[in-house]
C-alpha cells in the first residue's frame, strides 16, 4: 500500500515528461515548417476576367461621350492602354456618382473618366500617372505675355462670369494690388476680348483655351497653367499590379508622344 | 499608522506629480466647442417654400456647420435636407453614437430651419458579407429591413418635435443605390411596410417621406435602373401608397430652362408635373409634394450643365415657377449648398457655396429673390464685336 504514491508520482511524471517532449518537438517541427524557403504564391492574373474592364462617365466630351456609341480621348486612351497590355477592352458607362464604387464591387478594373488625384481616397483605390492638366490658364499675346499674378495689377482680366476662373480672380484681388476684372458670359467671350486688344489677358480652363487657340490657329498668344488639376485613371487598392502594368504602358506613351499626339487630337 | 500630517509628509512630492500629469491631460484634452449657440434665429424670407439640401454629416469642425446653416438661413431658405447614415450611427447593432447627428440637428434648430432627415447607408454588420468589402454600402439585404426600421425608429424617438420629417432611402431605382442589385420597387414598398408602423409609434407626428426617385430614362430590364415614371407606377402598384405621407420627388433641369415642356420620354425640371400626376392616379389628392433635389449644374465641360449665367437665371425662374404654378409642392430644395470638400469634377458645380464659404453668384441671384431685394446692375458685359 505504501507505494502507491511514489507510482502516482512516477506515473504522473512520466505524462508530464512525454507531454513536454511532445510540445517540444511540435514548436520544432512549427519553427522547421516556418523556415523552408517556399515559392510566393503566385500572383493574381493581371486581369482575372481576361479582359480590361473600363469604367467610364460618357458625359464629359471631348473626354468621353456617347452619340451611337462611346468616343472621345479617355475612349482611345483605354484602347491604347489595353493593346499595350495585349488585353480586349470593354467600356463600362455609368453616372460619376457610382465610379469610385464600381471598383470597390469589382464591376470594372480601371476608371478612365476626368478622374482628379484625391489623396482622401487613397486607402481604396491607386491612382494611375496623370494624362491631362485640366487646371486654369492665364492666355495672352505672345507679344505681351502675362504669365504670372504679380504681372496683373493695372492690367484687364477677361474671364467668364461666375466660373471658377472668376472666383481665382477675386481671390488674387485680395493678394495683389487691384487689377479689373471683366466678367463675360462665355469663355470663349472672354479670349475673344484678348485677341482683339480690349482685356490684357483671359483666365480660362485649359481645355476652353486649347479649343479656342484650335479655332484661331493665326493668333499668337501663350497660356501658363495658374492651377492644376490633373487627371488619371483610378484601379482598387489591392490591384498594384495592374497599376503598375498601366503606369508602364502610360509611360512608354509619354515617352514615345503618343499620349501627346492623342491629347492634340481631341484638343 | 501614520497620521495625515505624516502621510503628507511621506507623499507630497507623489500629489505634485499627480498634478503635473493632470494638468498634462488637460492640455491633450480636446478643446471646447467652438461653435456655441447664438439663436434662436428666425429665417428671413419672402419665399418659404425655398428649401436646400446640406452635405454636413461628413463635415468634422462643428464651426463650418454652424457657418452652413447660417448662410442656409441668409439665404432666405427655410428648411434643409440632410443626409444621416444608418452607418455612421449604429457601427454595431445595438450600440448607437448619436453625436454627429446631435449637432447638425441643434445647429439647424438654432438657425430657424426645419429639418427633413433622409435616412439610408448600411453599416457593415447589417450586410452579408461583414468585413464589408464584397458589398457598398447601400446594399440592403431583405432580413436586415427590421434592423433597419428599429434604427429609424430610434431616430425618430430621439428628435421627435425636432425632425418631423424622415426620407425613406433615396433613388432606390438606380442600381448603384440599391447596391448594385437589380432595382425592385416591389422589394422598396417591403421596406416602407416594415418601416413605417415602428416609426410612428416612435413619433406620431412624423410624416414619412417615400425615396425620391433619380430622373432616369432607363428602360424595364435595364443593369442601370429603371425609369422613374415606371417606377413610381410600380410602387403605387404594389401598394406603396399606404406606407408613405408625403411623395418626394427628384427633378433637374439639365440643359433646359425651367418652362421647358414635360414629356415622359424626357428629362427636364417639369417632370415633376408628370410625377405628381402619377401621385393623383394613385394616391390621395391632398397628399404633401416635396421637391427635394432640384437645379442646374454649370461646369464647363459636363454634357447636361448649362453656363453659369444660365444657370443663375434658371434657377431663380424655377423657384418663381414652382411658387407661380406648383400650389400642390411643399418645399422645393436645391441641390446643394456646400460639399466639405471638392469632390474635384462636375459635382461642384451644382454647389451655391464654395468649400470656404464664398458665395457664388447663384447664391446671390437666390437671396434677392428670396429676401425681396432689388438688382438692378448688369452681371456680365456684352459680348465683345469683331
Amino acid at each position: 500500500m505504501a507505494a502507491r504514491p511514489w507510482r502516482v508520482i512516477g506515473v504522473s511524471l512520466a505524462l508530464a515528461v512525454t507531454a513536454w517532449i511532445w510540445t517540444l518537438a511540435g514548436a520544432l517541427f512549427l519553427l522547421r515548417w516556418i523556415a523552408v524557403d517556399r515559392p510566393p504564391p503566385p500572383p493574381p492574373p493581371l486581369l482575372p476576367y481576361g479582359e480590361l474592364r473600363i469604367g467610364v462617365d460618357a458625359s464629359y466630351p471631348p473626354f468621353a461621350a456617347v452619340a451611337d456609341d462611346l468616343y472621345g480621348l479617355e475612349i482611345d486612351l483605354g484602347q491604347m492602354i489595353a493593346s499595350r497590355l495585349n488585353a480586349p477592352v470593354r467600356f463600362v458607362n455609368m453616372g460619376f456618382d457610382g465610379l469610385y464604387d464600381s471598383l470597390k464591387a469589382d464591376q470594372v478594373d480601371l476608371v478612365l473618366s476626368a478622374l482628379v488625384i484625391d489623396a482622401s481616397r487613397m486607402g481604396d483605390v491607386r491612382y494611375t500617372l496623370p494624362y491631362f492638366n485640366a487646371g486654369l490658364v492665364l492666355v495672352s499675346p505672345a507679344a505681351e505675355p502675362l504669365q504670372a499674378v504679380d504681372q496683373l495689377p493695372g492690367r484687364q482680366i477677361a474671364l467668364e462670369f461666375a466660373s471658377e476662373a472668376d472666383q481665382l480672380a477675386h481671390a488674387w484681388l485680395r493678394r495683389v494690388p487691384p487689377f479689373v476684372i471683366l466678367p463675360y458670359e462665355l469663355p470663349d467671350y472672354a479670349l475673344d476680348s484678348v485677341r482683339q486688344g480690349t482685356a490684357d489677358a483671359a483666365l480660362v480652363d485649359a481645355v476652353s483655351a486649347r479649343l479656342y487657340l484650335r479655332l484661331h490657329p493665326n493668333w499668337r498668344a501663350v497660356s501658363q497653367h495658374v492651377t492644376d488639376v490633373l487627371y488619371a485613371g483610378a484601379v482598387r487598392s489591392d490591384r498594384g499590379a495592374l497599376q503598375r502594368a498601366i503606369d508602364q504602358a502610360l509611360a512608354a506613351m509619354m515617352e514615345d508622344g503618343t499620349l501627346a499626339q492623342l491629347v492634340s487630337r481631341w484638343l | 499608522m501614520l497620521s495625515s500630517r505624516q502621510w503628507f509628509r511621506y507623499n507630497w512630492l507623489w500629489l505634485v506629480r499627480l498634478v503635473i500629469v493632470y494638468s498634462v491631460l488637460q492640455l491633450l484634452s480636446p478643446a471646447p466647442p467652438r461653435a456655441p449657440l447664438d439663436g434662436p434665429h428666425t429665417v428671413e424670407t419672402t419665399q418659404p417654400h425655398i428649401c436646400v439640401h446640406t452635405r454636413l454629416i461628413d463635415e468634422v469642425f462643428e464651426w463650418k456647420i454652424q457657418r452652413s446653416l447660417q448662410m442656409v438661413r441668409e439665404l432666405g431658405a427655410t428648411s434643409i435636407v440632410e443626409f444621416f447614415p444608418w452607418a455612421y450611427a449604429e457601427p454595431e447593432r445595438g450600440r448607437y453614437d448619436w453625436a454627429s447627428f446631435d449637432r447638425i440637428i441643434r445647429h439647424a434648430g438654432d438657425q430657424g430651419l426645419r429639418v427633413i432627415a433622409r435616412m439610408g447607408l448600411v453599416p457593415a454588420w447589417a450586410r452579408p458579407d461583414r468585413d464589408g468589402q464584397r458589398t457598398t454600402l447601400n446594399y440592403l439585404p431583405e432580413d436586415a429591413y427590421d434592423d433597419f426600421a428599429a434604427f429609424v425608429a430610434s431616430f425618430a424617438r430621439r428628435y421627435a418635435g425636432r425632425v418631423n420629417h424622415i426620407i425613406i432611402w433615396n433613388e432606390p431605382n438606380l442600381a448603384f443605390e440599391w447596391g448594385y442589385q437589380q432595382v425592385d420597387p416591389v422589394g422598396y414598398v417591403r421596406l416602407l411596410r416594415a418601416v413605417y408602423g415602428p416609426v410612428h409609434d416612435a413619433n406620431p407626428d412624423v410624416v414619412i417621406l417615400a425615396a425620391p426617385l433619380a430622373p432616369t430614362l432607363e428602360p424595364p430590364g435595364s443593369p442601370h435602373g429603371l425609369n422613374d415614371l415606371l417606377y413610381l407606377e410600380a410602387l403605387y402598384r404594389a401598394g406603396g401608397a399606404t406606407y408613405f405621407d408625403a411623395l418626394a420627388i427628384h427633378t433637374y433641369g439639365f440643359t433646359e430652362p425651367p418652362a421647358a415642356p414635360p414629356a415622359p420620354d424626357h428629362l427636364n425640371f417639369r417632370r415633376a408635373e408628370l410625377l405628381y400626376a402619377l401621385s393623383q392616379r394613385y394616391d390621395r389628392p391632398d397628399k404633401p409634394v416635396f421637391i427635394t433635389e432640384t437645379g442646374w449644374n454649370d461646369h464647363p465641360r459636363w454634357t447636361k450643365a448649362v453656363r453659369p449665367s444660365q444657370r443663375v437665371a434658371y434657377t431663380v425662374d424655377a423657384l418663381i415657377w414652382a411658387q407661380q404654378r406648383w400650389p400642390w409642392l411643399d418645399s422645393l430644395c436645391l441641390w446643394v449648398l456646400r460639399y466639405p470638400a471638392s469632390t474635384r469634377s462636375y459635382p461642384d458645380n451644382f454647389t451655391l457655396i464654395t468649400p470656404d464659404f464664398q458665395p457664388k453668384a447663384v447664391y446671390l441671384a437666390v437671396q434677392a429673390y428670396a429676401r425681396g431685394w432689388e438688382r438692378t446692375e448688369d452681371l456680365w458685359l456684352p459680348a465683345p464685336g469683331e
